[in-house]
């Protein structure tokens, strides 16, 4: 079974914020949910500042904090090794929010219009949006990325990885010791985040400069 | 780099955590008062009475502040699989030992008013879990590794202290405005919740002291002790919770030699304190910046 994975190279990511909103697009989710994110730091101090962005996404761990603190087994790992919510299943308590330490999982009260100031009925499109996010997802409860799922088992790359103009990501089967992922990480240094949590993502990032 | 608390984790969580430590605590108190002789009785008909409904209205306020309140019943669906599932088990356990001991001792049904050992009996199993639903509300906070401010063992130590003594106060509260004498109970009660606040006090102490570890608790206590959260901790826990309520007993006590004022203020006082010390570890809950070579980044939207 392949344990899907992530490369992200920091050294080429310049920050344009696409796989956020490509994510967007992709998967249908409403304001203030983002599954991909673009987060800047600073560090140094002049003349010698750095700045950095590292662009976040579900780590998909392998001992997932998320699941540990599930209360109601709506947490569960598929053969791909991908963290699922099962939207049946999740009441809601933000355990998983509070537990997981990459900022993954995210949750929504209700349909946040982006558009505010239109009145009347949501925009055609806006409206498609919502229909699609309901199938999939629950007002109320944990949602989070699931490396595109459907379209991974289409033969595609997820959104966030087909959208970036500088090839910062890379996306591939980390157990097989022949995959892209798996070189770049054997001989670019790749590393995880925070490994003093225990969580053995599967998303790994090449160092900045 | 700014690292911002947590907002998740709001208000009705800080009340539900306060009145499950205060119903509990209160619960200990009348199980203990029962062993006490003729003269407790009536410390211990209200420390059980007071059980049940504070944290039924605790849970209350747990299930609102859940994404989907209808769907809570689903935290029974894994039990022992987590520290909320464990959590739903003890104070699901305590509420229905405590209704029991209150429908079969005080209302409806008086059975138990002559069965001694069946009344202790129950109170003693009531009491196990009691303890249980005191500390567990702060393993909850410490199930969370990437918080540090609230991942520390100290945590239940301090909801514990702090919930025998809201619940302490809570009894003495409700026994001085029924009428009871500050003799006898409640000045022995007087005493032991004075222990108990010095306790609370080095608790606290200890509990600040040990954030220099690591940037994000460091990071957590600032914001206690002297930024946006500053006000809540030093007026509602250190004045309302720990001063006044502490030279208020004392006074009362040993100068006053038993008055019903101080008493009644000290202990409102006090519980107001309990909620406001809730509401600061929530408030303090930082997570762990995500590092990378040199760079540290801080997590948004948590």
């Amino acid at each position: 079974m392949p344990r899907y994975g992530f490369v992200i190279d920091l050294k080429r990511c310049y920050g344009c914020y696409s796989c956020q909103v490509s994510c967007k697009a992709a998967n249908f989710t409403p304001r203030g949910i983002d599954w991909a994110q673009c987060v800047p730091a600073e560090t140094g101090s002049f003349p010698t500042a750095l700045r950095q962005m590292l662009p976040l996404v579900c780590q998909q761990c392998k001992e997932p904090a998320c699941k540990e603190v599930c209360p109601t087994g709506a947490t569960t790992q598929d053969e791909n090794g991908i963290v699922l919510v099962d939207k049946n299943l999740c009441m809601g308590c933000k355990a998983c929010i509070m537990a997981c330490p990459y900022g993954a999982r995210q949750t929504v009260g209700d349909w946040q219009t982006y558009f505010p100031d239109a009145e009347g009925e949501l925009d055609p499109y806006e409206a498609y949006a919502k229909k699609q996010w309901e199938k999939k997802n629950g007002y109320g409860m944990a949602t989070k990325c699931d490396y595109c799922k459907d379209r991974v088992a289409e033969g595609r790359k997820p959104a966030c990885v087909e959208s970036c103009p500088a090839k910062a990501r890379t996306f591939g089967d980390l157990e097989d010791p022949e995959s892209e992922v798996s070189m770049l990480i054997r001989r670019e240094y790749g590393f995880q985040l925070n490994p003093e949590f225990g969580t053995d993502p599967a998303c790994f990032y090449l160092p900045p400069r | 780099m700014q690292l911002k608390a947590q907002t998740k984790w709001g208000w009705m969580i800080a009340a539900y955590l306060f009145l499950a430590g205060l119903g509990a605590g209160a619960y200990v108190t009348g199980v203990i008062a029962d062993f006490a002789g003729a003269e407790w009785a009536s410390v211990s008909k209200i420390g059980v009475a007071l059980g049940f409904p504070c944290v039924l209205l605790g849970t209350a306020f747990l299930i609102a502040d859940l994404g989907t309140p209808a769907n809570f019943w689903r935290a029974y669906r894994k039990p022992g699989t987590s520290w909320v599932a464990r959590g739903t088990i003890i104070i699901s356990v305590f509420m229905v030992v405590g209704f029991i001991h209150i429908g079969l001792w005080l209302w409806p049904f008086g059975v138990l008013e002559d069965a001694a050992g069946a009344r202790q009996f129950i109170g003693v199993v009531g009491a196990i879990f009691a303890f249980g639903t005191m500390m567990y509300t702060g393993i909850l906070l410490g199930a969370n590794r990437p918080i540090a401010f609230w991942s520390t063992a100290l945590v239940p130590v301090l909801f514990l202290v702090s919930a025998l003594s809201t619940g302490i106060m809570a009894v003495m509260l409700i026994a001085t405005i029924d009428g009871a004498a500050h003799s006898g109970p409640i000045s022995t009660l007087v005493r032991i919740d004075v222990v108990l606040l010095v306790l609370e006090i080095v608790v606290v102490a200890m509990y600040l002291q040990a954030t220099h570890r690591v940037p994000e608790s460091r990071a957590a206590a600032r914001l206690v002790l002297a930024g946006s959260v500053a006000p809540l901790f030093w007026l509602g826990v250190a004045l309302l919770g720990l001063a006044v309520p502490l030279a208020l007993e004392l006074l009362g006590y040993y100068v006053l030699d038993g008055s019903s004022a101080t008493t009644v203020i000290a202990s409102i006082s006090g519980i107001i304190g309990g909620l406001c010390l809730r509401q600061v570890v929530l408030s303090g809950g930082i997570q762990a910046p995500l590092r990378a070579g040199r760079f540290e980044f801080a997590i948004p939207n948590t």
